[in-house]
């Protein structure tokens, strides 16, 4: 007879009863008293949120056509717990993405679970994605089926046109923000606001559930701006040639309406490719027309010139004894050129660009009166185009003058300005002596297409709009056969301008070093409908403002004038006499006539 | 294993006038046979709805576990019944046959390029077309039996079995428990530990017997921790267990998942398929180690006390046939399987409500896990065959 267990058996059933009771006394615990703290940490745990991404607002030239748009993309996310076999899905999706599968298979691999295996590709790529995964599938067994690939949608940003126009336009950087010119300044009207989208969620898979919530993104709006594509592309084309063959550092050439300030064209060379930014060197993403100053030659003298005629301390046919040298203080000036005295009209200074003619000009008014004339018409100030990293330039006040700074002043050099500047001062003189803000942006549209044109902002009259003409008439001499820059002209417009040929400060040495060549002008001379700045910075060989940058206005604005279907005004006007001799040969004209004018 | 319940010999007899009173149909205990269904048909379901959401959402068959786990309980069911009509005598003389297989199962799993790791632990033979064993959990089967078989062979006349007997039935416990503790598998262990405790128990040896390995497996588990023998993440679950902070990352918050999941339930649950803590695969492993936990999200407290309470059931029969076999080696077989089921069970539910440190156990009769299923049902089977040898 064996020993009776059964007590220990019965004992050891209690042992078993008494733990399934605490067991329930756990559930009635769970369930009962803390159940609705476990369900709020439940629903706070399925709860996630997704950004749906506000599509970034298009940018498009004045007659719409479009510069910058933003495209759909997706990123592609990975849940590396589902993928199962990396090896295999990273070899069937590696050559969709364009990328090798060692790579690949290295973001596929791990127990992270949100990953992203390739940023900004198209939803086609993803679709081949997707259908290259379930092919890899079709012939596995169940546990080595790849899965945990999911789409994240995005927005990429494209320019059509490439580097056309990419100063103005600048990029976007990999946050999905504006980098640089529009891109940047207005990327708060273009970035949009994001939407999004709260919803319960787990193993990546969405839950349907009422809870959800949608607030749906508000798209950006389009930017339309006053650039013409097509004037942009023929300056684009020719600043880019004549930076290349003459050997420059760089070159700015911009196209303004006089009169309201409208970019037509802001071109910049050398230039990059906003569609990749990457590799392009940090130097090429400014904007050289704002950011970039210089001292202007003899561009300024046109403002010497206007100052001097609304001061009505010189008329047009004032006589000046214009020698080679002329010492003031302890310093010489001298023209370019050597040249005997000269007996010219201040329309010859002008025309003969003479620094030695412009300094006795200056010289007729204070110090104050002069740097009053060049403050109005804008020097030291920014001109408010609105793109970012403008600079105003350098621009002493007249108690830190120097001896020299009036005579260094009145020909252009002693102070700085940007492209920009230097084109607003030219617009002033062709819009009758009033200087608008130059602006880029005509105007914007928002998401249900309503258009808002830009308000224009009031200008400011720096000289009379007689001095204005008298102005323009004199800088048509600086066109003519005996100025500076005969390579403007355009046949059948009166044609406007000066050349300017300054010495140029470099920063490496804080000398003169090399030449800042420019040309300035506007067609038609008598209704000017254009303004264009072409700068070229430190050309190598030829540095004649004359030499390189007319023969661009020629082309560019010949090229605008016709497809804006601008019409060629009157005949040339008799010129205005430039020396004493031609002087002489008028006044014998006028004597012999009968009906002149005292 | 494989070889018994192909055998036709000695399942004949059985059959002979099985609905005659005290043949095997009236002698089944159908109790137990009930709740073993009940808690089959549960289970199916609760893997069918732990895994249904998670593979549709992956664009597979969301069918995919429940057809494979229905597989299973054909073929336990299968293995439990042949088991149950094997002839009594001729199941103790099969006894050595069914442990040797065990152990050559344990020790092929140690060898490299036939065991395959899952979890960190190298418990599982692959076999082709997608299938693998765990041979871990035959070796309860074959223990419990081991030992019931040596501490039954009793001279006439003696009433508690000689040291000597209870020696050699801790050895036969011993050998496969080292191996199983080199794949690691610390749950099975314990599993294991707590069967080999109550065998001795209700065999009639010395209660020095018990105490003296009760305070083995203290000096055993503290040494363990000491020594370093075992790996970190094993360490980490204990730590979890203690302080749910010390590994938040994995085992801390399993834990707390799986508390979530539970509570999230409240009463009546959120309704079968429904529970999104479930769908959202918040608790790992919820097909097989946290099955509980899709009961407790998806059928409430009703639901997960119904399937304690069925637990109970089982436990209340086992120990039923226990305390009335009439045979020695039916007693300990019972008492074993017993506790297996019971230590199993408390394991497994006490980890998913953080009762219990978290080893990687599956729920007897719910779990997805052809092995385990299998050797669950032939412990149902075992069970069976004693009562209805008892007449």
């Amino acid at each position: 007879m064996i020993k009776d267990m059964r007590p220990r058996i019965r004992g050891l059933f209690l042992v078993s009863l008494i733990v399934m009771s605490i067991f329930t006394a756990r559930l009635v615990q769970v369930q009962g008293f803390q159940a609705d703290a476990y369900a709020a940490r439940a629903a706070r745990e399925l709860r996630s949120s997704a950004t749906l991404p506000a599509v970034r607002g298009d940018i498009t030239d004045v007659n719409g056509v479009v510069l910058a748009r933003s495209v759909e993309a997706v990123n592609i996310t990975v849940d590396q717990t589902l993928v199962g076999d990396p090896t295999a899905a990273a070899e069937a999706i590696a050559p969709l993405l364009g990328l090798t599968a060692p790579e690949v298979a290295l973001k596929l691999t791990g127990i992270r679970r949100f990953a992203y295996v390739a940023k900004n590709v198209t939803p086609q790529i993803w679709d081949s994605v997707k259908s290259a995964i379930l092919d890899l599938n079709k012939t596995r067994s169940i546990e080595k089926r790849v899965s945990g690939f999911y789409a994240e949608k995005t927005f990429h940003r494209e320019y059509p046109a490439g580097p056309l126009a990419a100063s103005v336009l600048g990029f976007v950087n990999a946050s999905g923000h504006g980098g640089g010119g529009i891109e940047y300044a207005l990327d708060r009207s273009l970035a949009g606001v994001d939407g999004s989208y709260i919803f319960d969620s787990g193993g990546g898979a969405a839950i349907p559930s009422a809870n959800d919530v949608l607030v749906a993104a508000k798209p950006g709006r389009t930017i339309r701006l006053t650039i013409n594509r097509d004037i942009q592309w023929v300056a684009q084309k020719e600043i880019d040639a004549q930076v290349k063959a003459s050997g420059a550092l760089s070159g700015t050439a911009i196209v303004m309406d006089p009169q309201t300030g409208a970019i037509l064209a802001l071109a910049s060379a050398p230039g990059y490719d906003p569609n990749d930014v990457s590799k392009t060197p940090i130097s090429l993403l400014g904007i050289p027309a704002v950011d970039e100053v210089y001292e202007p030659g003899s561009t300024g003298k046109v403002m010497t010139l206007s100052a001097a005629l609304e001061e009505k301390v010189v008329t047009p046919t004032t006589i000046f004894n214009v020698p080679y040298k002329l010492k003031r203080g302890d310093r010489t000036f001298h023209d370019d050129e050597k040249h005997a005295t000269w007996q010219l009209t201040t329309a010859g200074i002008l025309a003969k660009s003479s620094n030695v003619g412009a300094i006795q000009v200056g010289e007729k008014m204070s110090h104050a009166t002069l740097r009053n004339y060049l403050s109005r018409f804008g020097i030291g100030q920014l001109t408010g185009v609105g793109l970012p990293g403008e600079t105003a330039g350098l621009f002493l006040p007249v108690d830190k003058w120097s001896q020299s700074s009036a005579r260094t002043f009145a020909f252009g050099q002693g102070y700085s300005l940007t492209a920009m500047q230097a084109t607003s001062v030219f617009a002033a003189v062709a819009n009758d002596g009033v200087r608008v803000v130059p602006t880029l942006i005509a105007g914007m549209s928002d998401a249900d297409g309503h258009y808002t044109s830009s308000a224009m902002r009031p200008g400011v009259r720096v000289i009379s709009a007689e001095t204005a003409r008298t102005m323009r008439l004199m800088m048509e001499g600086v066109v003519s056969a005996g100025g500076t820059a005969p390579a403007a002209q355009i046949v059948g417009y009166r044609v406007a301008g000066k050349t300017g040929t300054a010495n140029r400060v470099d920063n490496t040495c804080s000398c003169y070093r090399g030449y800042t060549a420019s040309f300035i002008g506007f067609a038609p001379a008598d209704k000017p409908a254009l303004v264009m700045s072409v700068t070229i910075q430190d050309p190598k060989g030829i540095h004649f403002g004359g030499l390189l940058g007319a023969p661009i206005f020629k082309k560019v604005i010949s090229f605008a004038l016709k497809s804006l279907s601008i019409p060629p005004t009157g005949q040339a006007p008799t010129p205005i006499p430039l020396d004493a001799q031609q002087l002489a040969k008028v006044s014998a004209v006028t004597a012999s006539g009968s009906a002149v004018k005292p | 294993m494989a070889n018994s319940y192909q055998s036709p010999v000695g399942v004949t007899n059985r059959f002979n006038g099985a609905l005659r009173r005290g043949g095997f149909i009236r002698g089944m205990d159908w109790v137990l046979v009930s709740a073993v269904l009940l808690l089959l048909v549960i289970g199916a379901i609760l893997v069918s709805a732990g895994t249904r959401n998670w593979y549709a959402a992956a664009g597979l068959d969301p069918n995919y576990y429940l057809k494979r786990h229905l597989i299973n309980i054909v073929v336990g069911l299968v293995l439990g019944i042949a088991t149950m009509l094997f002839d009594y005598r001729l199941l103790r003389a099969y006894t050595p046959i069914l442990w040797g297989i065990a152990f050559l199962g344990l020790v092929a799993v140690l060898i490299p390029g036939i065991g395959s790791t899952i979890h960190g632990a190298k418990a599982w033979i692959t076999l082709p077309g997608g299938y693998s064993v765990e041979p871990g959990e035959f070796a309860k089967v074959a223990v419990i039996a081991g030992m019931a078989m040596l501490l039954a062979e009793r001279r006439e006349g003696e009433k508690d079995p000689k040291a000597r007997d209870v020696a050699q039935s801790l050895i036969i416990a011993a050998l496969p428990m080292i191996l199983i503790m080199l794949q690691p598998d610390l749950g099975t262990v314990m599993i294991l530990s707590a069967s080999v405790l109550v065998v001795i128990a209700i065999s009639g040896a010395s209660w020095k017997w018990v105490a003296g390995l009760i305070l083995l497996a203290c000096i055993g588990s503290v040494g363990a921790v000491k020594l370093h023998v075992l790996h970190d993440y094993q360490i980490k679950r204990l730590q979890s267990f203690v302080d749910p902070k010390a590994d938040p990352q994995q085992s801390g918050y399993q834990l707390r998942q799986a508390r979530i999941t539970i509570g999230s339930g409240g009463m009546l649950g959120k309704g079968l398929y429904k529970g999104p803590q479930t769908n959202g695969r918040f608790v790992p492993e919820q097909q097989t180690d946290f099955i509980f936990t899709v009961a407790g999200e998806e059928l409430g407290f009703v639901g997960s006390a119904s399937v304690i309470g069925l637990f109970g059931v089982i436990l209340w029969r086992a120990g039923r046939i226990a305390r009335r076999s009439t045979d020695l080696f039916g007693r300990l077989v019972a008492g074993g399987i017993m506790a297996w089921f019971a230590f199993q069970i408390f394991e497994n539910v006490g980890m998913a409500m953080g009762l219990m440190p978290m080893t990687g156990v599956p729920l007897p009769l719910l779990s997805y896990g052809g092995t385990s299923l299998f050797a669950v049902l032939i412990g149902v089977g075992l069970l069976e065959n004693v009562h209805i040898g008892r007449a």
